[in-house]
This record gives structure tokens, C-alpha cells and sequence, in this order.
């Protein structure tokens, strides 16, 4: 057991633990949350070996990997192999190390930088290989991880269709049981595969034809299996380096041993994994974000223009000064939720429980992590101005490497969709008291407030703002919920923005408990502020906007008064704050990591 | 055999250093071995590995932070590792004293240092550690091997380079081109961590520092900024190559 799980175990145990989409009504303590600062000596080992090999492996030959020289992705990803880089989640008794999450989030970030190498990664390490790992019989696991484990078999993760994709249980690839009943036959084809190409596994997913009718399923099938071929590579915008096609099926026989999950569990199988995708690939857009911060951050102090460095411009300096306080708070969102997957899992949970339990969260880490990645990138390339737009430099291919990422693993637009469902979902099966929190609000509305500031303790009004943005994103759930029932289903409007109200309240509040956990050093006092500030001024503009849809007249105005009282705030100079983190940054020559506490 | 490589924690050589309060302020600095010690942990690794039956030992002698090194070390391949822990500042030949005590009580065959010291800058470690065991000193090595015994190798020189033998036991100080230092994988990391770790204080050794460092300052570099007028091109390439000859004395 490493000192993280002993801590979590610990955690566990004084029952500290925020149960998923519980934010949203609870507060939590800054020692009850986990941050990089925590990490032991172990997982920072892991981080210092993944950022060796990254550099001294992939970095030096990544024109060649983008412009697919035969065999060099193979041949990498089996180098991260030797180093152990693939053995992170499978299960010791199958050659793997069994890691905590924590340190399979810190390697995402860590090979971000590497683009289309760090899908190849992770299309291999996460959803290549966890759909065995979580759902594979003695005899799946056995035959298969120990090939996964060393990357001498590749995994690909096979979902996606021409004509499915955000709809992936309408897939039409079928599944049909021989008559001896010794194997299935599967037909289709299945789009956008990564690692397709060199893929010698893929876990297939397929309407399995039933009595009862379509059961959506799961299958191991071999590249070895006749009838399976894959198309050729897709010229695409970015992740040049990863290999990108169509698998296709042709009457494949896939032993009936190579089912997976049983019979239908396609649905529980897919969903599952996404929810880990989904949080590693929010730690891939943090990684890519420090990266082009770093690049900006050293362009920007070369770069002369009317007589000195463009760095003490302030037009840049704020670009800069933005990128540091998003990539902190989202930062400390990525680990705060690694660190309660691991702390229930030390504490006995089920791993695939306890990743289901923060499925809100992972979606919410998705859609920051890929958005703060797009803002770094996009203000990065602007940055570098013309030079930013020639492929001499880096900041050109971040920014076609991470446009993907708001697409894949879920579209941000259906993962926004799914956190309002989901958090209603719980409130439904009675393990999130979402319904009575917001009755709360109701009373609470009519009466006057009238609670000092507490001056005293540093943050104390951004923690206000903070849990007024909480009570805001009720308020407008609560009365989307009252006016259209079932159907909020059909209001995509009002559910994006009130998964962006309670984003806005995840981050903020992430970023407030790391700083007084850290002791709130001045800096990160300053990135929290400015984070929170911004967030009630956005929550704001979209809680107006909901609830103009959504409320008219007299019941409009009242709620608008309500908007009015959970958004306020002191008056706050944050063009000064920004220029204190830009000086940071420029110090720093990048991404000012906050000095853990000794 | 027995090899002892000496591990000091430097600051990354990439990471921008402050000083407060005229001294160097490492608190929150990424802190990394010294590249000269990793060439020491790789040979000793090396050495085992082309076949000698060596137990290989990593010191530490510093604050409390260079258990991390250690850890490396042990990750890398290392099979146990000693830290005297303390806070004291110790010049090379305050330290050399607990080098040479350690190697004496554990029956060190081979001691290998970094040449050079990356906080130090001194050469001085490896030459004080042999003189006080009365062993043969090899410096500034680019090869090493060990067969029957004997310790034969190559280091460079201005006009080429010489090879040696010498017998154990000996110290050999380490440079850049001895080898390639490995990075540890992922099972070796875990590992490390039921490696023994054993912790040392400095009164055991009786050591206390010869020098002090009183203050430190970090060199700024300023430019001149002097833009010479272009308008008479011929004066300005005059007026230049005056500057290059006299004030910048580049040119003769």
C-alpha cells in the first residue's frame, strides 16, 4: 500500500468521503481533499520517469511518428511498456502493477505534450485495455493482460460507427450465434478507431441478436480472426502520430468464450469505461495546457517587439496570467476526484463502483480539461503570432492536437448533457438529497440575509461566492425541474447551462480548498480569486439566460432578484491580480506548481 | 565487492534558482541528482551487470529532502542505501571524512563520485575521500571495468585520452561520457520501496563543516543596449568594429 492509499484508507474511515455530484450541497474540508501536493514520493518517481521517456524517447522523434514512420508507434508504445507504463491498472496476478488511479492520471498529463503519442497511450493503457481488465472472465484476463500489460498486444476500444456516434447504442454492427453454438458472427464496420492499425485486440461492441430481441454487447476479437480488416489511415487535423481507421467485420467467428460482460452488458461495458476516459483525458488537456503555457511563456520573453521582450506587454501578459489560474483550477478539480476514486477504493470499494460513483465529476473533468486545453492553445498560437501559424514550432501542432479532444469521449455537448441527468438520476434513486437541498433554497429565498463577512480567514468571501454559485445552479435546476417535468429532457439549453453553473462552482471550489490547504500562499490566493470572480460573473450571464426561458413576469423577476443576490460579490481588481500571476508565470518560466508544504 | 556512489541533490539545471536572504533558496526548487552521481549509480550498475558479484550502496549525506535521490538510486537498481541526515552545509573535505568513514566500516572495494560537484563546483571530493584511505584516486573516467579484481579504464586528457589499471581498493571519480544513465521503470520504483533505507545522523561520523557559506548572490546579466547610429553606414561599421577591438576585445 502506498502512503496515498493509507491516507485515503484513513479518509475513508472518518467517513470524509463526498459522495458523487454531492458538491453540489455539501461543503468539504481543504484536508479532505487531494492535490498534487500530496502526492508521495512513488508517484512523483512515476511522474519524473513518464516525463524522462517522454522527452528523451518521443520528443526527439515526434516528425517522424507524426509523419507515420512504419513501425515507430509500435515500437514506442512498447518502450513505455518495458518502463511499466502500460502495466499501471491491470491487476498484479496478470503481470500488471495495480496502481492507484492517481498515478494513471499523473502519466496522462505527463504524455499529453506528445499529442497523437499520448492517444496512442492511452487508446491502449485506458479503454484498449480496461474493458478486460474490469469486465473479463479468469480465462479473458489470463489469456490477454499479460500481452496488454508489456504493450506486446495493442489494444483498440471499437464503439463509434458511421452512423453512431453520440447515439452509440444505435450501432448496427450485429452478432449472431453459430448453430453449433460454439461462436458468434459479427458484421459491420466501426469508424474513428484509434489504434486501429496496429491494434492486435479490439474490444467490439455489437447488437447481439437475441429471441428477446437486440442485446447490446461486447466482444474480444483478434486481429488474427479472419474476416477482420482494418481501412486505411484517416488524414486528420491533428494526433497525426496516432493511427486512426476503420475496423471492419466480415462474417468474423469469434469463439463464444471472447463474449464480454455477458450477454447485453455492451451498454454497462462502454459507459463504464468512457467514465475513465473521461477523467484521463481531462488530465491530458491539463499536461497539454502547462505545456503551452510553458511554450508561450518562453516565446513570449524572446520575443522583441518596440525595443523589448512582448512579455511585459500587457495584451500578453493577460493571456498568460489566464491560462496559469484556469490550469490550476482545474488542476485541483482532476485531483480532487482521483483522490476520492482512490480513497474509496483503498477503503474497499470496487473500482469500477467507485469510478461509476463520480461519474458527474468525470464529465465535468472532461468538458474543463478539454476547453482549458482549446483556450491554452488557441491563446498560445496568438501569443507566438505569426510564427505560431508555421509548423517550425510546437504551438502548431498543440493546436491541432487538441481540437479532438472536445470531440472524442463523449462530445463536450453530451457530456454537458449528462451531468444535470445524471445528478437527477441520483437525486431519484435517493442517494443525492438534490430535492430537499433545493426546498431548502425555496424557504430560504424569502427570507432576508443578513450574514456578515467573516474577515478573517483568508478566502472567506470567495467561499461565499462559492456556495451562493452552488445555490445558484439549484435555484435554476430546481425551476427548470418544476416547469417542464420529464420534459427538461428536450430544454438542451437549460441543462448545458446548468452544467456549466455547477462546473463553474466544481472548479472554484476546487481551487479555493487546495489554496487553504497549501496554507493559502499569496499566489494561489490570487489564481483562486480570479477563477471564482470570473465564474460568478459567466454563472450569472447563463443563469439569466435559463431563467428567462424558463420563468416570466412576476416569477421571472423574483428569480432574477435571486440571480442577483447568489452572484454578488466585492468589487475586486483583477486586472492587478492577473499582472501578480503573470510575474509567477514569467519567474517560473511556465505553470507556477504551488511549493507543496513541508 | 562492495560499491559505494555517493548521491548529492542539486538543483535541476533547467530550473531558475532565487536567493533569499544571501543564501540559495531551494525550498519548493525542483531538486534533482546530480548528473555527475547518476553516471556513478549507472556504472556501479553496469559493473554488476557485465558480471561482477557486486552489492552496490548509495550515500546521502544532506537534509532530509535527499531521501528522494536515494530513491532513485534504489529504483535504479541500487541494493540499499545509507542517508546521514542533516541540515549542515558540509564543504568537500568535511564531507570526504563521513565518504571515507562509511566506505571503511562497510568494506567498500569501490567508491565512485561525481568529478565534479554541481553546488560546489569543486573537484576536491574524490581526491580528499582517497587521501584519507590512503587509495588510488582515478579521475574524470569516460570507461571502467573490473576483472580479477583489478580495475582497469580510460579518461581523457587535453590531447587524447590514457587507460589504466589499478587495484581495490580504489575511488573513482565520474564524468559526463561514462555512460548513459537509465531512468527507473515503473516495477523497479515499487520495488525500491522494501529496499533498506537506513538513516545515519552526522554526530555519529563527528563531522562539522570547515567553511560557511556567509551569503550568495546570482549573477545578473545586463545588457548594454547601446544601439550605434546608422545613418552613415561607413562610420557605423567603424564605430563598431572600435567596440568589438576595444570594449568587448573580440576582435584583435
Amino acid at each position: 500500500m502506498t502512503a496515498t492509499q493509507d491516507q485515503a484508507a484513513q479518509d475513508q474511515t472518518k467517513g470524509r468521503l463526498i459522495r458523487g455530484g454531492g458538491f453540489l450541497i455539501q461543503e468539504s474540508a481543504p484536508q479532505d481533499i487531494y492535490t498534487p501536493e500530496d502526492f508521495d514520493d512513488t508517484l512523483r518517481q512515476i511522474a519524473d520517469t513518464t516525463e524522462t521517456f517522454v522527452d528523451r524517447e518521443i520528443m526527439p522523434v515526434i516528425t517522424d511518428l507524426e509523419n507515420k514512420k512504419e513501425g515507430l508507434n509500435r515500437a514506442l508504445l512498447q518502450k513505455a511498456g518495458e518502463l511499466g507504463l502500460t502495466a499501471v491498472e491491470i491487476p498484479e496476478e496478470y503481470d500488471g502493477l495495480d496502481l492507484p488511479k492517481a498515478a494513471s492520471v499523473i502519466i496522462a498529463e505527463k504524455t499529453s505534450k506528445a499529442g497523437g503519442f499520448g492517444v496512442t497511450y492511452g487508446a491502449h493503457q485506458s479503454i484498449g485495455s480496461l474493458p478486460t481488465v474490469y469486465f473479463g472472465t479468469p480465462e479473458q484476463k489470463a489469456k490477454y493482460l499479460p500481452k496488454l500489460a508489456t504493450a506486446e498486444m495493442i489494444a483498440a476500444y471499437c464503439l463509434t460507427e458511421p452512423s453512431s456516434g453520440s447515439d452509440a447504442q444505435a450501432a448496427k454492427t450485429t452478432a449472431v450465434l453459430s448453430e453449433d453454438g460454439t461462436h458468434y458472427v459479427l458484421n459491420g464496420s466501426k469508424m474513428w478507431i484509434s489504434n486501429g492499425g496496429i491494434a492486435d485486440l479490439f474490444t467490439v461492441f455489437a447488437q447481439l441478436k437475441t429471441p428477446e430481441g437486440n442485446k447490446f454487447s461486447a466482444f474480444l476479437v483478434e486481429r488474427a480472426f479472419e474476416g477482420v480488416s482494418t481501412g486505411a489511415e484517416e488524414h486528420k487535423m491533428g494526433i497525426r502520430s496516432s493511427s486512426t481507421v476503420v475496423l471492419r467485420l466480415d462474417g468474423v467467428k469469434v469463439p463464444v468464450e471472447n463474449l464480454l460482460g455477458g450477454v447485453g452488458a455492451g451498454a454497462k461495458i462502454a459507459f463504464n469505461i468512457l467514465n475513465v476516459g473521461r477523467y484521463k483525458l481531462g488530465a491530458g488537456g491539463v499536461g497539454g495546457a502547462k505545456d503551452a503555457l510553458e511554450l508561450s511563456t518562453k516565446y513570449a520573453l524572446e520575443r522583441e517587439q518596440f525595443g523589448q521582450p512582448i512579455a511585459n506587454f500587457g495584451a500578453v501578459q493577460e493571456k498568460l496570467a489566464n491560462i496559469a489560474v484556469r490550469t490550476y483550477a482545474v488542476e485541483s478539480a482532476l485531483y480532487r476526484i482521483v483522490g476520492l476514486i482512490d480513497a474509496a477504493i483503498a477503503g474497499g470499494t470496487d473500482k469500477l463502483k467507485a469510478i461509476e460513483e463520480y461519474a458527474v465529476e468525470a464529465s465535468i473533468i472532461k468538458v474543463l480539461g478539454s476547453e482549458l486545453l482549446d483556450y491554452a492553445v488557441d491563446e498560445g498560437v496568438q501569443i507566438h503570432g505569426g510564427v505560431g501559424y508555421s509548423q517550425e514550432y510546437a504551438i502548431e501542432r498543440a493546436y491541432r492536437d487538441a481540437r479532438i479532444n472536445r470531440i472524442f469521449e463523449g462530445t463536450n455537448e453530451i457530456n454537458r448533457l449528462l451531468i444535470p441527468s445524471m445528478l437527477l438520476k441520483r437525486a431519484m434513486k435517493g442517494e443525492l438529497p438534490l430535492m430537499q437541498a433545493a426546498q431548502k433554497l425555496q424557504a430560504e429565498l424569502l427570507e432576508f440575509s443578513f450574514d456578515e463577512d467573516d474577515t478573517e480567514t483568508p478566502l472567506a468571501h470567495e467561499a461565499k461566492v462559492i456556495a451562493n454559485l452552488k445555490k445558484l445552479g439549484l435555484l435554476v435546476a430546481g425551476a427548470a425541474a418544476m416547469k417542464y417535468g420529464p420534459q427538461i429532457e428536450s430544454r438542451q439549453e437549460i441543462l448545458m447551462r446548468v452544467a456549466d453553473i455547477a462546473m463553474l462552482a466544481f472548479a472554484s471550489e476546487s481551487a479555493l480548498l487546495r489554496t487553504r490547504k497549501l496554507g493559502s500562499p499569496e499566489l494561489q490566493v490570487e489564481m483562486t480569486q480570479v477563477y471564482t470572480y470570473e465564474a460568478a460573473e459567466k454563472a450569472a450571464t447563463l443563469a439569466r439566460e435559463a431563467l428567462g426561458m424558463i420563468a416570466e413576469g412576476d416569477d421571472l423577476r423574483v428569480m432574477l432578484s435571486a440571480v442577483k443576490r447568489f452572484t454578488k460579490h466585492d468589487a475586486v481588481n483583477t486586472i492587478r491580480l492577473r499582472r501578480h500571476v503573470t510575474k509567477a508565470v514569467l519567474e517560473s518560466r511556465g505553470y507556477p506548481a504551488p511549493r507543496a508544504r513541508a | 565487492m562492495k560499491i559505494l556512489t555517493l548521491i548529492r541533490q542539486v538543483p535541476d539545471a533547467e530550473a531558475r534558482v532565487r536567493v533569499t536572504n544571501g543564501a540559495v533558496d531551494l525550498e519548493g526548487a525542483t531538486l534533482v541528482m546530480d548528473g555527475m552521481d547518476e553516471y556513478g549509480v549507472e556504472q556501479a550498475l553496469r559493473l554488476r551487470e557485465g558480471g561482477a558479484d557486486a552489492e552496490i550502496v548509495a550515500l546521502a549525506v544532506g537534509p532530509r529532502r535527499n531521501e528522494d535521490a536515494l530513491r532513485t538510486a534504489l529504483a535504479m537498481g541500487a541494493d540499499r542505501a545509507v542517508h546521514v541526515e542533516t541540515d549542515a552545509v558540509l564543504d568537500p573535505i568535511s564531507l570526504s571524512k563521513v565518504v571515507a568513514r562509511i566506505a571503511q566500516t562497510e568494506g567498500i572495494d569501490l567508491v565512485l563520485v561525481g568529478g565534479q560537484q554541481a553546488d560546489w563546483d569543486s573537484q576536491a571530493l574524490g581526491a580528499a575521500t582517497a587521501e584519507r584511505l590512503g587509495w588510488p584516486q582515478l579521475t574524470w573516467t569516460n570507461g571502467l571495468q573490473v576483472q580479477d579484481g583489478a580495475l582497469t579504464g580510460r579518461h581523457d586528457v587535453d590531447e587524447g585520452n590514457e587507460t589504466f589499471t589499478a587495484t581495490l581498493p580504489a575511488v573513482v571519480t565520474t564524468q559526463q561520457g561514462l555512460n548513459e544513465p537509465r531512468y527507473p521503470t515503473l516495477p523497479n520504483i515499487m520495488k525500491a520501496k522494501k529496499k533498506e533505507l537506513r538513516k545515519d545522523t552526522l554526530d555519529q561520523y563527528g563531522v562539522t563543516p570547515l567553511v560557511r557559506v556567509v551569503g550568495a548572490e546570482i549573477q545578473a546579466r545586463a545588457r548594454m543596449n547601446r544601439v550605434i547610429d546608422g545613418k552613415d553606414p561607413q562610420a557605423a561599421a567603424a564605430q563598431l568594429l572600435e567596440l568589438l577591438r576595444n570594449e568587448a576585445k573580440v576582435i584583435a
